[in-house]
């Protein structure tokens, strides 16, 4: 098995006004190829800021992260993000064709070519029909799957999801988390999301990876052999799935 | 059902203007005062002057000075803003000079135009598009700085460039706020237009008014003062038009939210 990501003891530091902040501390953890892998852990615990790293907006104060071998300097190519605020996340000025279209900018597509990938994720997130409408004028849902659309069209190998689904309803949320299922099912892509939603990183992953402490380090790393694929009635309702989320609860709550 | 509402609105929003002309008129119909004459006469001149006699030499010059001046002053001061707000020190040198500038009435300006560029049209041209640089500038510059980290983030890991972060987000995002600026800079355009007509100048809505009230010719100072009214009315409302087509996206999601 190859790995995707090899995150090597990795530390962060903030200076802040009241001295040096511990974030991370000695971080050690490395992704398989085509895994799905959720990092959980209590709130502030610096879930936020690995993604951060993982994803080229900062860099370790010690340690380094490799992305297929080579050290990660700025944000690694075949990379792409689905963030919370989607609302933010979305250029408001641009329809959702263009929302879509405008990292593929960066590559030297046709014309054609950049057409056919923007209604091929468009129609993989199920929102074909919406090309020209501006995502504000879409439900949460359809704009997080206006998010997710816009990161694979750039076909990624790697996507990096940060609490993707806390900013939507409960149902709709069950929606996109099997759309997730069914992207990773249709394109094998390494996925890394960030959730305080155990249920979720349950149902969603093939290892869990907790973060515990102030500073954090990885506390415990959980493989979830639950079978795919994993239905919301069946899976949830799996003795083992109750098992693996009491197991994950009890390390984030640190007992 | 939006045409009544657009109806209802014109309606309700004339009356008061309705009220106050009719006002003048009950004031001014039987004044005998020289410098206070009759409504009916002020318009009777204003017909003969503005449909459409004077037009060609009073209110072409000042329009096309005017226009002139402040595109010069958008198409400067949005690229420079914008390029000011998103570099991380260039703000803080410029913007005590640009606060400094900008405090000075804009009219005062004229003399030092006049001086540096003597008294034709490419002098006005000047003070117009040198006045209207400053709300749009800065506009920009805060809007620019302003542009939100998840927006610049998303835009940092989909490998946008710097050039099309700048001109494909950050400048777009500003772009409601930029319009702000636009349009108090249109404001003072039109008041520097006809500042500057003040002084050498015989053409112009400005020059007009002025040499008709010197002149003792009343009723024509009052047709040159409705006539700027009525067009700062008037090109008001063609930016307004301009700016909701240029940011049906920010008013769509400002009234859905």
């Amino acid at each position: 098995m190859t790995i995707a990501i090899s995150i090597d003891s990795v530390s962060m530091d903030y200076k802040t006004d009241s001295g040096i902040k511990h974030v991370l501390d000695t971080v050690s953890y490395d992704v398989t190829d085509g895994h799905f892998v959720s990092i959980v852990g209590p709130s502030g615990v610096g879930k936020t800021t690995l993604l951060r790293l993982l994803t080229g907006l900062a860099t370790p104060t010690g340690g380094e992260i490799l992305v297929r071998g080579s050290k990660l300097s700025g944000a690694p190519q075949g990379l792409a993000v689905v963030l919370q605020d989607y609302t933010r996340s979305l250029m408001p000025w641009l329809t959702v064709e263009k929302n879509i279209g405008l990292p593929l900018k960066t590559q030297k597509l046709s014309k054609a070519e950049v057409k056919l990938r923007i209604s091929d994720s468009l129609e993989e997130v199920g929102l074909t029909g919406n090309e020209k409408v501006y995502p504000w004028q879409l439900s949460g849902g359809m704009q997080q799957r206006v998010s997710i659309a816009r990161a694979l069209a750039v076909r990624p190998s790697i996507l990096v999801m940060d609490e993707p689904f806390a900013s939507v309803d409960a149902q709709t949320r069950f929606d996109l988390e099997d759309l997730v299922l069914k992207v990773r099912a249709d394109f094998g892509i390494t996925t890394v999301m960030v959730t305080h939603d155990i249920d979720e990183a349950v149902y969603l992953s093939d290892e869990v990876v907790v973060l515990h402490g102030s500073p954090a380090k990885v506390s415990e790393v959980v493989t979830v052999d639950l079978p795919f694929p994993r239905s919301q009635v069946a899976t949830r309702n799996d003795p083992k799935f109750a098992e693996l989320r009491t197991r994950i609860y009890e390390k984030v709550r640190g007992i | 059902m939006k045409i009544r509402n657009w109806v209802t609105s014109i309606l309700l929003g004339l009356w008061v203007p309705v009220l106050l002309v009719w006002a003048w008129y009950r004031v001014s119909i039987d004044s005998t005062n020289p410098y206070f004459p009759p409504l009916p006469d002020i318009w009777a001149r204003f017909q003969e002057n503005w449909v459409f006699a004077l037009v060609p030499i009073h209110v072409v010059p000042s329009l096309r000075n005017l226009l002139i001046g402040y595109l010069i002053a958008v198409a400067v001061s949005i690229p420079l803003g914008v390029i000011v707000g998103a570099s991380k020190s260039g703000g803080s040198y410029v913007e005590p000079v640009i606060d400094f500038v900008r405090s000075i009435p804009p009219v005062a300006l004229v003399p030092i135009f006049i001086l540096l560029l003597g008294l034709d049209s490419n002098m006005r041209i000047a003070a117009v598009a040198f006045s209207a640089s400053f709300p749009i500038l800065l506009s920009g510059i805060d809007a620019v700085k302003a542009t939100n980290s998840v927006l610049l983030d998303t835009a940092h890991v989909f490998h946008l460039s710097k050039r099309q972060v700048l001109w494909r987000v950050r400048t777009p995002n500003a772009m409601p706020q930029i319009f702000a600026g636009l349009q108090v800079a249109f404001q003072v355009a039109f008041v520097v237009t006809i500042a500057s007509e003040i002084l050498g100048s015989g053409f112009g809505l400005g020059a007009f008014t002025l040499i008709a009230a010197d002149s003792f010719m009343i009723i024509d100072a009052w047709t040159g003062v409705m006539l700027l009214g009525l067009l700062g009315y008037l090109l008001n409302l063609v930016f307004d038009i301009v700016e909701r087509r240029s940011l049906r996206w920010y008013f769509g999601q400002k009234k859905l939210s």
